[in-house]
């Protein structure tokens, strides 16, 4: 690539080479994996690393975990690695459903979990989910490994330091009847940046009240977020399509707050009824087959 | 310069590549294997599609060093004019090449879908073609080009 401003290349082995190349070229090192975005950014300079470190072989970046009652997701896993994880089947379908629903079998065999969340896509398709799951990143540097919430990370600006590197995800499986959702509205079928995206976490109590609801949204404002307005509304209340249909109004709402001015709010506020209930109710039909 | 080693079509190679070369310059510059084609340059159109390590990929998204150790076929490792793969021969028997800038990338995305999986379905196979652009054809003579090899295939 004529012009790019890359000196050198290490294609790293462990997690340990990447946190000391990290701090050794001092914020001018940078990690590549899947590189579906990045060498793309490279080409039009919008990032000018001096020296790339990739961590697209490194095993214990690429494992999903069992751990009991929580699955931790190695950040350079690749959405294939995510559609062919027996681990994400049942309750957790939401989320091998936005990984099915990334890019193009050629992204999906290099794009990474870890890479989505790092470059902070407003439409990153596995975020949502993960947002809905209340995720953890687990964070290494050459100092030692912190946590931080995926909310904080997204709400609160939370920065990934210069030197770290994102190793995990980690978040406690969905218990009971609880069951994880995702719709989204492409353009077009494959290769579509999603204009919108509902991801959904729901359980209905045996009185038919709702017990736990978590709603995480894309591309509905500067990042992907939770839809805590929508969910305050549907917490405890008796699930019917009423009340479905109101909490569409209280999205819609929320959104005008957050996109007010935007040349496409007219557009998502009218698409995003279809994308709300696809989650929801796909939701639930999904629930059928798991306890079939 | 960084020196690689990595298998293409087969061969051992053992190159010096710059830090910041792509996939698809190595294969078509340092290679010649310009079967390779390059179209958007981001991952839209596949038409530099290559199999790595068994799985299709965008070679214009893979820096060159990040293919160290690994196993690559293109269209050329694939078959030739004395040695036609039945994939390539159903393309031509169909008719599902029309002006072929994205003919070696829909192959090898066939290749790939039909070693994984030898008898997919319609939706199957559009699905694994998902990640390349045809503008000539329509795609339905590329559908059943596909459904034909994976019979000669079987």
């Amino acid at each position: 690539m004529k012009g790019s401003f890359i000196m050198e290349a290490y294609k790293a082995k462990s997690i340990d080479e990447v946190i000391r190349l990290l701090s050794q070229f001092e914020g001018k090192g940078k990690v590549i994996a899947g590189g579906t975005d990045l060498i793309i950014d490279i080409r039009n300079k919008k990032v000018k690393p001096e020296a790339l470190i990739d961590i697209s072989s490194i095993d214990e970046l690429k494992t999903i975990e069992d751990l009991g009652s929580f699955i931790r997701i190695g950040a350079a896993a690749t959405f294939t690695d995510l559609v062919e994880s027996s681990l994400l089947d049942e309750n957790l379908y939401g989320l091998k459903k936005a990984a099915r629903e990334v890019g193009s079998p050629q992204i999906r065999n290099r794009g990474t979990i870890g890479g989505n969340i790092a470059n902070g896509s407003p439409a990153a398709d596995s975020v949502p989910p993960l947002l809905c799951l209340d995720s953890t990143l687990i964070l290494r540097s050459i100092k030692g490994e912190r946590e931080i919430s995926l909310r904080d990370y997204y709400e609160k600006g939370f920065k990934i330091g210069e030197d770290e590197i994102i190793s995990a995800i980690q978040f406690k499986k969905p218990e009971g009847r609880q069951i994880l959702s995702f719709a989204k509205l492409g353009l077009r079928k494959a290769l579509a940046i999603s204009r919108l995206s509902i991801a959904t976490l729901l359980e209905i109590g045996g009185d038919n009240r709702i017990k736990t609801i978590r709603i995480a949204s894309g591309s509905l404002g500067r990042h992907p977020l939770r839809e805590y307005k929508v969910e305050e509304f549907l917490i405890g209340k008796d699930f019917n399509e009423e009340v479905i249909n109101e909490a569409v109004l209280v999205l819609k709402e929320a959104m005008e707050e957050r996109l007010k001015g935007r040349a496409t709010l007219p557009y998502k506020q009218r698409a995003v009824e279809r994308v709300f209930k696809d989650a929801i109710y796909g939701g639930l039909e999904r629930l059928k087959v798991v306890e079939a | 310069m960084k020196k690689i080693s990595l298998n293409v079509n087969g061969k051992d190679h053992i190159l010096e590549v710059e830090e910041d070369m792509r996939l698809i310059d190595l294969l078509r510059e340092k290679l010649g294997l310009t079967g390779v084609k390059e179209g958007c340059s981001e991952g839209e159109c596949g038409a530099c599609t290559v199999i790595m390590d068994g799985e299709v990929v965008n070679s214009c998204l893979v820096m060159a060093f990040q293919a160290e150790g690994s196993s690559i076929l293109t269209i050329e490792g694939l078959g030739d004019e004395e040695n036609i793969h039945p994939i390539q021969q159903a393309f031509i028997d169909v008719g599902a090449v029309q002006c072929g800038y994205c003919t070696p990338g829909m192959i090898l995305a066939a290749k790939a879908l039909l070693d994984k999986n030898p008898n997919p379905t319609e939706e199957e196979i559009r699905e694994a073609i998902s990640g390349n652009l045809c503008r000539c054809t329509g795609y339905n003579k590329i559908v059943q080009a596909i459904d034909r090899a994976k019979e000669v295939l079987r």
